[in-house]
């Protein structure tokens, strides 16, 4: 701390902040327009111009650091005079028209100076001479160079904050302008994260949609709350005007995402209100779907399902709780199953995606979800990302990598596909589709065979010390690195060198994702991560340690409150009878009533259904007939059920094998909680109001329990469901609503009094022992293989610009923008020996299935392996996928299938 | 009459300058051993006390400079760039020595990189100058040959590695951060002051950047001593100086004398006069940033303390002689133009103000005397606010040649 004045005001700071920052936190109100605490200072408008004593001048007070003792003068005559006449010159340059489409920062200093009244400005504009010509090329953004002050924050913006480095100025002095890449914004490397439009002073870029409706006078409300997309859990402020939402804007200033936001969090409201949301309870009469009122559907439920749960037992039911509700809305999902159904059938698409990483690390460490904080992707010194798009599926938590990467952080790309990472990377491994365990043997057979094991780690921290790590050196002592380069098809030396940064830097974290869980290796695969990660003690440590990124916005808290078929809120099994018993005093159910049967997995719920021991099925927000894998598969055991309902906001590909659709709310119709990737609790908040008669999920569910004769307590408001979540889930049990309004929490938080964890592991593992455990595992090569009738491998995944099944982000128009068309990916070698160009439609099969879709030539994919997007309904890429499960998660293997592709 | 005092240029023009060898015969290179035979502690004490300022403009005390840039202690990576943008509008000097001595240069680098113990250095190039770079490149390909560059010089331990870089074309790249932040591979912008470039220079580290003609006077301070380099100009400004003279007089260019050296003797006796004979109206002193001076000032010592004294400049040492038949006002234009042709943008003041001054002077012709008097005030005025303000020198440069106009050249202005 350091003590200074302006202004005669005796100001304490840290030393060394920034003066500018510093002064107006004090309340002193220095102009400024190119300055944004998020930003390295520029010293560009000089409107901050200060007097310092002892320095020669006036001074940008911007581009100083405060120091003990420093008299500074922020305001007298001189210095006041001077601001004006630099507001005068930018005044000379540019158009000070507003539309009141966007706060301006130039225009509240314009009257703050007086120089709204023409008679106080002393220079004639001079812009119009300039011949400034915009840019509207872009689907999310304008760019009016003649609004344009030229103060960098976009370029800083785009680049230090994002890091994606698309902006700069070109020409000189006067007529210099901002371009995007090397011309205009629609061509240029631009993902449309509007991040230079939340940071432009002067609304020169503005945003596009909703232009001409925006008018910020008129906006009603201003709601803080959870992007609905993916799991990082981005803060945004929602802007509603005539009830409508018509802008989202990042959070300043609080984690996870300190303002910024990707294209969907941005832009991707749209959906919201859309003229396809289901607006009333449908019953399906003769194969046609009828609008009934909510008594008649809940009626034809309840009797529905309470007589299959008579006729064939409650095992015959089943839920799909979804990644997409509120915690309290999945909460009281899995407690209706459980208590109405009476059965553990409740899962839902974490199946497809981290089961199998959350059973590896359950096993393994003792928690399902990621050890660190989401600030530690930028600040480890070596990064292990592992099948794991990370910038196009977590982009905020990636810009995070990326401003890592510019400060020198190491980072280890693992992918069989080329990703936008792979630039930031220091070394690049690709390897064959399937090969990881051999692969990640080979790297711990290197790290033992260098000597660059933690010991001390090992025998402190690791059941069985040295003799566990034993065994495991004796496994992998085959998987030398010409063994493991010659199955993976990567080179020795790059192994060697992951192998070598991971081990020796001195924190190395892993971030790890659907390539590595999405195998029916993927129990397997994650044990070897964690196996190399616990004989190198990188673990245990703050920014150390293994964390799987989350699809969904709140698929981790889905689990968390219980949407398991093996677990209870807080990931206590259903065995657990002092805990069912504890459960059932709070809820207020027969003990006995609570099954300490595990049930069946989202993927094993379709294949019992396909064999008839399950008959009827309440799916909540979730889409299977696109996520799920083998869609021929699961139509027809859709098909086969006696009753299914799908309560969801659109129809889906799913809600036309449904009985009864029930009408539901999107995430900005409900006040509720989600937990983001790195174990945040974190608020959503209600903006706008149902469409027509759909209702909140929680209330449905609610009703319907008391219509199946186990009402549940009438809860006020969402925060008292979220108390007795609390009581019965001891990770969340110091967590509140009264708590969260001070900011989120990360989870374990066991009492009202603990901050919340950041980092897990430090002091001991939470497993029984407090150990963590080597699982060394051998490499088994793959049943599907490549052959002469399907001589391609398939590979899958996801886009920067659409979410999951698609619902969502294909119903906002700036998302279509960019893409709206499914695609392959092909090795320009493989192109040329099938004889397909670029934009060629072809037929893709597998021994399940077929679609079309249309080539796109790239070497981002290895020879002999192909690449599709699965977002995409027209292009149905799970007809083509298998359901053949990794035998300890139950998971899927969605990236890798055997396909042969002919030209239509 | 006085005559040269060629010490700098001593063997130009006397010597093929893409022989190394002939360098050699002539003495070159034996500086360096005589630097390595002392230590690099003592190599900055003698530069201190020769006094030697720096040439590229500011005339900031070399020594000084490579006092801060030696960070020996912790053993940080430091670096040596040579500033050879010579953009200064009537500045021709460092072009001279490159193309006619580069070896001169080339062993000033190392011995810069011996007292700051740096191990790269870069010369920074004016992009247009295709000779310098030519023969530099060659040069340097010579000095590695012999080992003068490279690996454990001379057997002495040190190693030196020397890279050129051409420039783009932007008078503000000679600018010493706006030239790191170019030589980095960005756009020609001016970075915030301070840091220096001693402290956080190339990629942030402590760089020693310095103009061709002061590292060109390195060779000769280390090999003679400073007191005989004192022997040479004067006290304040110890030294030769090279003189590029151009305009209105019978032969221009450049010309090495002492510093100090009377502004009439150089146009008269070295210059050959001015074109027609007749007392010049005025001279343009460092170039489009430097100052006016009028006949009256033709007994002026060219050194940087009598000139301050006077409220002018020494600069680059340019030396634009403008003949009495010559108008001012369409000069002053066309360095109003310069400037708003050069200006980066990066700063409101400078961006705007380049551009609305240079556009009032192009009222000036049309413009009645009086009027034309509060034209010239106004843009003064302008252009002292712009002084206060802008980011970098560049916007602090225009008040210089407008605020001397105003002061000696307004009646003129008013009637011209
Ligand atoms: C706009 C501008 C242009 C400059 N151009 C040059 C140049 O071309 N060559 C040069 O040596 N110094 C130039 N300078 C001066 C340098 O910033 C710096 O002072 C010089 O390189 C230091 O070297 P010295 O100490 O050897 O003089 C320029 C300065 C400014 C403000
Ligand atoms: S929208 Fe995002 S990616 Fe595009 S230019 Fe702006 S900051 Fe960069
Ligand atoms: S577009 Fe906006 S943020 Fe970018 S330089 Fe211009 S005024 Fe600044
Ligand atoms: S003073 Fe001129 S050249 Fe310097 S930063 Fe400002 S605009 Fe650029
Ligand atoms: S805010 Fe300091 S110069 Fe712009």
């Amino acid at each position: 701390m350091v003590t200074f004045t302006i202004d005669n005001r005796t100001i304490q700071a840290p030393d060394g902040s920034n003066l500018l920052d510093v002064a107006r936190r004090n309340g002193i109100a220095i102009p400024g327009l190119c300055y944004h605490h998020k930003l390295t200072p520029t010293g560009a408008c000089r409107l901050c111009l200060v007097k310092v004593e002892g320095m020669n001048g006036l001074i940008a007070s911007c581009t100083v650091k405060v120091a003990e003792g420093m008299v500074v003068t922020a305001f007298d005559p001189e210095l006041e005079e001077t601001r004006r006449f630099l507001l005068n010159y930018l005044l000379y340059e540019h158009n000070d028209s507003y539309d009141g489409t966007y706060s301006d920062e130039m225009r509240e200093l314009i009257f703050r100076y007086g120089l709204d009244k023409p008679e106080n400005r002393y220079l004639k504009p001079n812009w119009e001479k300039i011949n400034f010509k915009k840019d509207d090329s872009s689907p999310v953004l304008t760019y009016d160079p003649s609004k344009c002050i030229k103060c960098f924050r976009c370029i800083k913006a785009c680049d230090e904050v994002q890091g994606k480095n698309v902006l700069s100025f070109t020409e000189r002095g006067i007529n210099s302008f901002i371009i995007a890449g090397t011309g205009i914004w629609g061509g240029s490397e631009c993902d449309g994260c509007g991040e230079c439009i939340q940071l432009c002073p002067t609304g020169a870029i503005v945003e596009k949609p909703n232009r001409d409706i925006i008018n910020l006078e008129r906006i009603e409300k201003k709601i803080i709350t959870t992007c609905p997309y993916c799991g990082v859990g981005c803060q945004i402020e929602l802007l509603v005007q005539d009830g409508r939402i018509v802008r989202s804007n990042g959070v300043e200033g609080v984690s996870p995402n300190d303002g910024r936001l990707c294209i969907k969090g941005r832009f991707g409201y749209e959906f919201v209100h859309s003229p396809d949301r289901l607006t009333k309870p449908l019953i399906k009469h003769n194969g046609l779907f009828e609008e009934v009122t909510w008594d008649e559907a809940f009626d034809l439920i309840a009797k529905k399902f309470t007589e299959i749960k008579n006729k064939y037992g409650p095992n015959a039911l089943a839920g799909y709780a979804s990644a997409k509700c509120t915690n309290e809305d999945n909460y009281l999902f899995q407690k209706f199953v459980r208590t109405a159904f009476g059965t553990n059938n409740i899962d839902y698409c974490t199946r497809l995606c981290h089961a199998s990483t959350v059973t590896a690390m359950l096993k393994a460490i003792g928690d399902g979800a990621g050890s660190n904080p989401i600030e530690d992707f930028e600040t480890t010194d070596c990064l292990f990302v592992i099948g794991n798009n990370i910038i196009e599926t977590h982009p905020i938590t990636a810009t995070y990598v990326k401003r890592g990467a510019a400060k020198g952080q190491k980072i280890i790309v693992v992918d069989p596909k080329w990703t936008p990472l792979v630039p930031y990377a220091t070394v690049w491994l690709q390897p064959k589709l399937g090969t990881d365990v051999a692969l990640l043997n080979g790297l711990v057979n290197i790290i033992i065979k260098n000597g660059w094991i933690n010991r001390k780690f090992i025998e402190e921290r690791v059941e069985g010390g040295m003799e566990a790590f034993n065994r495991l050196e004796k496994l992998t002592a085959t998987y030398s690195s010409a063994y493991a380069s010659e199955i993976t098809g990567v080179q020795a030396s790059k192994l060697e060198m992951a192998a070598r940064l991971f081990a020796t830097s001195p924190t190395s974290m892993i971030a790890t994702g659907m390539g590595m869980s999405q195998q029916v290796t993927g129990t397997h695969n994650v044990f070897c991560l964690i196996n190399m990660m616990l004989i190198t003690g990188q673990v245990g440590r703050e920014k150390c340690g293994i964390n799987p990124p989350r699809g969904q916005n709140n698929v981790q808290g889905a689990t968390d409150v219980g949407c398991s078929p093996l677990n209870f809120p807080g990931y206590i099994p259903v065995k657990d009878d002092d805990n069912r018993r504890r459960v059932a005093e709070v809820w207020g159910v027969p003990y006995e009533s609570l099954s300490p049967e595990p049930g069946l997995t989202t993927v094993e719920i379709m294949q019992a259904a396909y064999e008839g021991r399950i008959k009827g099925i309440f799916i909540m927000g979730e889409n299977p007939m696109i996520s799920d894998p083998n869609l021929n598969h699961t139509e027809e055991a859709l098909k086969r059920m006696e009753f299914v309902v799908v309560q969801d906001i659109f129809q889906t590909e799913t809600t036309r094998f449904a009985d009864v659709i029930l009408p539901a709310s999107t995430w900005a119709e409900k006040e509720g909680t989600y937990v983001n990737s790195d174990r945040r609790v974190l608020r959503g908040r209600k903006a706008v109001e149902c469409p027509g008669e759909a209702r909140v999920d929680w209330k449905i569910i609610h009703e319907l329990a008391g219509r199946m004769g186990k009402p549940m307590p009438e809860y006020r408001n969402e925060s008292e469901i979220f108390d007795e979540l609390a009581r019965v889930t001891p990770i969340l049990a110091g967590i509140s609503y009264a708590r969260l309004e001070q900011g989120s929490i990360q989870w374990p938080c066991p009492d009202k009094d603990h901050p919340g964890t950041q980092t897990l592991y430090l002091d001991r593992f939470n497993t029984p022992t407090g150990r963590g455990k080597l699982f060394p595992v051998e490499y088994i090569p793959q049943n599907e293989k490549a052959d002469a009738d399907y001589p391609l491998i398939l590979n899958s995944g996801r886009l920067l610009y659409h979410y999951h099944t698609a619902t969502m982000s294909r119903r906002t128009k700036v998302l279509r923008d960019f893409i709206d068309e499914s695609f392959v990916l092909i090795h320009p070698g493989d192109a040329k020996s099938y004889g397909l160009t670029h934009g060629a439609r072809v037929r893709i099969e597998s021994r399940r299935g077929e679609l079309e879709t249309i080539v796109r030539i790239s070497d981002d994919v290895r020879e002999g392996e192909v690449f599709m997007p699965w977002h995409f309904t027209e292009s149905q890429v799970n007809r083509l996928t298998r359901d053949e499960l990794d035998p300890y998660s139950r998971i899927a293997p969605f990236k890798l299938s055997a396909v042969r592709i002919t030209k239509i | 009459m006085i005559s040269e005092k060629r010490i700098i240029l001593r063997n130009s023009g006397v010597i093929n300058p893409q022989s190394i060898e002939e360098y050699i015969d002539a003495g070159g290179y034996k500086s360096l051993s005589s630097a390595f035979a002392s230590t690099p502690e003592k190599v900055v004490e003698e530069v201190m006390a020769s006094g030697l300022r720096g040439r590229g403009g500011a005339g900031f005390p070399t020594g000084i400079k490579k006092q801060a840039a030696a960070d020996r202690d912790t053993g940080k990576i430091s670096y040596v760039v040579c500033n050879a943008d010579e953009g200064e509008p009537g500045t021709f000097k460092d072009r001279i020595i490159m193309e006619t001595n580069p070896h001169l240069l080339i062993e000033g680098m190392i011995i810069a990189g011996y007292s700051i113990s740096a191990k790269l250095g870069y010369i920074y190039i004016r992009g247009e100058y295709y000779d310098s770079v030519r023969r530099l490149q060659h040069a340097i390909h010579q000095a590695y040959a012999r080992g003068y560059l490279g690996n454990d010089i001379l057997g002495s331990g040190f190693s030196f590695d020397l890279e050129i870089k051409p420039g783009a074309g932007s008078y503000l790249c000679g600018e010493e951060l706006t030239l790191l932040e170019s030589l980095e591979g960005k756009r020609g912008y001016p970075r915030i002051k301070p840091p220096f470039p001693t402290e956080k220079g190339f990629w942030d580290k402590p760089t020693l950047v310095n103009n061709v003609e002061t590292l060109a006077n390195l060779p000769g301070i280390i090999g003679h001593g400073s007191s005989w380099f004192r022997s040479s100009g004067t006290e304040k400004t110890p030294g030769t100086k090279l003189f590029s003279v151009c305009g209105d007089v019978k032969k221009p260019g450049c010309y090495e004398t002492d510093a100090g050296v009377i502004l009439n003797d150089l146009i008269n006796d070295l210059a050959g006069g001015t074109s027609n004979g007749k007392p010049w109206k005025a001279v343009l002193l460092g170039g489009a940033a430097g100052t006016f001076v009028p006949y009256s000032f033709s007994g002026l010592s060219l050194c940087y303390e009598r000139l301050k004294e006077q409220g002018a400049t020494l600069g680059s040492g340019a030396v634009i002689v403008i003949g009495n038949e010559r108008k001012l006002i369409p000069l002053m234009q066309s360095i109003l133009m310069f400037f708003r042709h050069e200006s980066c943008g990066k700063c409101v003041p400078c961006r705007v103000g380049t551009t609305y001054i240079h556009e009032r002077s192009l009222e000036i012709p049309a413009a009645g005397n009086e009027a034309r008097i509060s034209i010239l005030e106004e843009i003064v005025n302008h252009a002292r606010q712009m002084a206060k303000s802008s980011l970098c020198p560049l916007g602090q440069s225009p008040i210089l040649p407008l605020g001397t106009l105003q002061i000696h050249f307004t009646e003129m202005i008013a009637t011209e």
